[in-house]
């Protein structure tokens, strides 16, 4: 890895931008500039745990799927007896990519340039013309694909490139207890409902990051349609109400919308409801039994969101978790993933009745989607453009806000669900893996 | 290990697909490679007949044979790959 080359004055700027984070300031360019994005290549992506797949999309042996951290092509893969592995998409002997597919089933991958063939676990098996070509200087354990360190939580895999870095479970601290929100609906957890929505925008990573770190307060305003129609169930009065949760020095949080009167776990079918209490703990229960919308980041572009949606408008809402990744694909510019989270062991009708939730809401066309892309792609246009390079966003919300102490799960909780401690918390983060840190 | 007993034939005498009736055909592919496969009648039992359209090779499989394929560990097959993985 190349040193970082501070020929543009952005250790200067890293500096400023942690100090200013402790009086509620961050700057605009952080959000659409091609030194800050080399540098979150370099400094970020390189080091954090980063999400990789959900086991249930390659369920058996010989799945792939290929994804990325940072600029690298992965291929995440179920080898013959089970073991997920992460190797980089690359064939070893000139550099070709080796699955061209987003998806698919293989023993072995073949590379369709000088035929090198690999077991999908990454070992190099075969080479043509091995013993006419090489005379016997080629070992084959010196070049198998590239591996990368793999962990997983609850069904999520995640990948490191930092071969020295903490645990998947040290790196989570503690917001496995909130991740349990999405994932622990029954003994059987949860699996994805098809393959993912994925398209490009041109849109800044660390803005979708942000938002779904608890952003309550954009949804009366971005999504008042919902409210006004009848999709959503929340009101503009109450819906500041609940818990803003967030985990020191991890960079992850949650903000936890409290529908007042709104009947416990409302929206999911009795069946799923036994099933997380039975697979939680009595505090999760105690908690989320209380949580009409709960959308969360982990650090650094992992995030999920559960909320009840009409599918027509008046009737109960029903429960859906989306989960999505934000992948840095350029200054300004995104690729996009989004899946649609169902409880394994539930009813295939309210699977299908989900999944109706989610993609009226969520997805390329989903309604909120549109919402939140618009004022998204304009906000990573105007921090491009020269005369705001310079301007800080303010980051006061919350600013005195005192921990709520009886609260049972871990972390800084305060409230209003409506608050930016979450954020400040984010961006703390963003700055110590900046800074060279963390 | 010997070689195997596949090669490539000359261009202009690869394998067709039999025009025999059978079952199938069922084609495997992935976005390496892909074979035609089928069952096909002899005339005292059946075969599993496996084509490679593009490496114009076939191999006919009897009950034992593919009997005896059902309990190798996948080592056997990436050891085969290894001797001659391409073309």
């Amino acid at each position: 890895m190349t040193a970082f080359n501070d020929a543009t004055g952005l250790a200067d700027w890293v500096s400023r931008t942690r100090a200013g984070l402790t009086e509620g300031r961050f700057p605009a360019r952080a959000f659409n500039d091609v030194d800050v994005h080399a540098l979150e290549q370099e400094r970020l992506f390189a080091k954090a745990w980063c999400f990789l797949a959900h086991e249930s999309e390659i369920p058996s042996p010989g799945d792939y799927v290929t994804r990325k951290i940072g600029n690298n092509n992965l291929i995440v893969a179920r080898d013959e007896h089970g073991v997920i592995h992460a190797n980089l998409n690359m064939c070893r002997h000139r550099g070709n990519v080796m699955c061209k597919s987003e998806m698919g089933n293989a023993s072995h991958f073949r590379c369709s340039y000088h035929g090198w063939t690999y077991k999908n676990s990454g070992e190099l098996v075969g080479v043509p013309y091995m013993k006419e070509g090489y005379e016997g200087r080629l070992k084959r354990k010196d070049w198998g694909l590239v591996a990368v360190r793999v962990d997983t939580y609850e069904g999520l895999v995640f990948g490191c490139l930092d071969p020295e870095g903490p645990s998947l479970a040290e790196y989570l601290g503690g917001f496995q207890f909130y991740l349990d929100l999405y994932l622990k609906h029954g003994l059987g957890g949860v699996e994805v409902h098809g393959p993912p929505d994925h398209w490009v925008a041109d849109t800044d990573w660390k803005i979708c990051a942000e938002n779904f770190a608890g952003d309550g307060y954009h949804t009366p305003v971005a999504h008042q349609w919902g409210f006004h129609l009848g999709y959503f169930p929340s009101s503009g009065t109450t819906h500041s109400q609940g818990w803003a949760a967030s985990i020191p020095g991890k960079g992850h949080g949650i903000g936890l919308g409290h529908g007042p009167g709104y009947p416990a776990f409302s929206g999911f079918p009795d069946q799923v409801v036994a099933g997380m209490k039975e697979a939680m703990s009595p505090e999760q229960v105690a908690v989320f039994s209380q949580i009409r919308t709960a959308v969360g980041t982990v650090f650094p572009n992992l995030s999920f969101l559960m909320q009840p949606f009409s599918l027509v408008p008046g009737d109960p809402g029903v429960r859906f978790v989306t989960m999505r990744l934000y992948h840095p694909a350029g200054p300004g510019r995104m690729e996009m993933y989004s899946w649609c989270l169902v409880p394994k062991d539930a009813p295939e009708d309210y699977k299908a009745e989900a999944y109706r939730a989610y993609t009226l809401a969520f997805g390329q066309a989903g309604t909120f989607e549109q919402d939140d892309f618009e004022n998204w792609t304009k906000v990573t246009a105007s921090a491009g453009s020269g005369l705001v390079r310079d301007l800080d966003f303010p980051y006061i919300m919350g600013m005195e806000s005192e921990p709520v102490p009886e609260f049972p799960g871990p972390g800084h909780v305060v409230r209003p669900y409506v608050n930016d401690t979450n954020f400040r918390n984010m961006w703390s983060r963003w700055g110590d893996y900046l800074a060279g840190e963390a | 290990m010997d070689e195997p007993g596949i090669e490539r034939p000359p261009i202009g005498d690869v394998v067709e697909l039999d025009a025999e009736p059978g079952d199938g055909p069922i084609v495997i592919a992935n976005e390496f490679v892909d074979v035609v496969v089928r069952k096909v009648q002899t005339r005292n039992g059946m075969r599993l007949d496996i084509w490679s359209p593009r490496r114009g090779s076939r191999v006919l499989l009897d009950a034992v044979a593919l009997d005896c394929l059902s309990f190798q560990e996948p080592e056997l097959i990436s050891a085969l790959l290894q001797r001659r993985p391409a073309p």
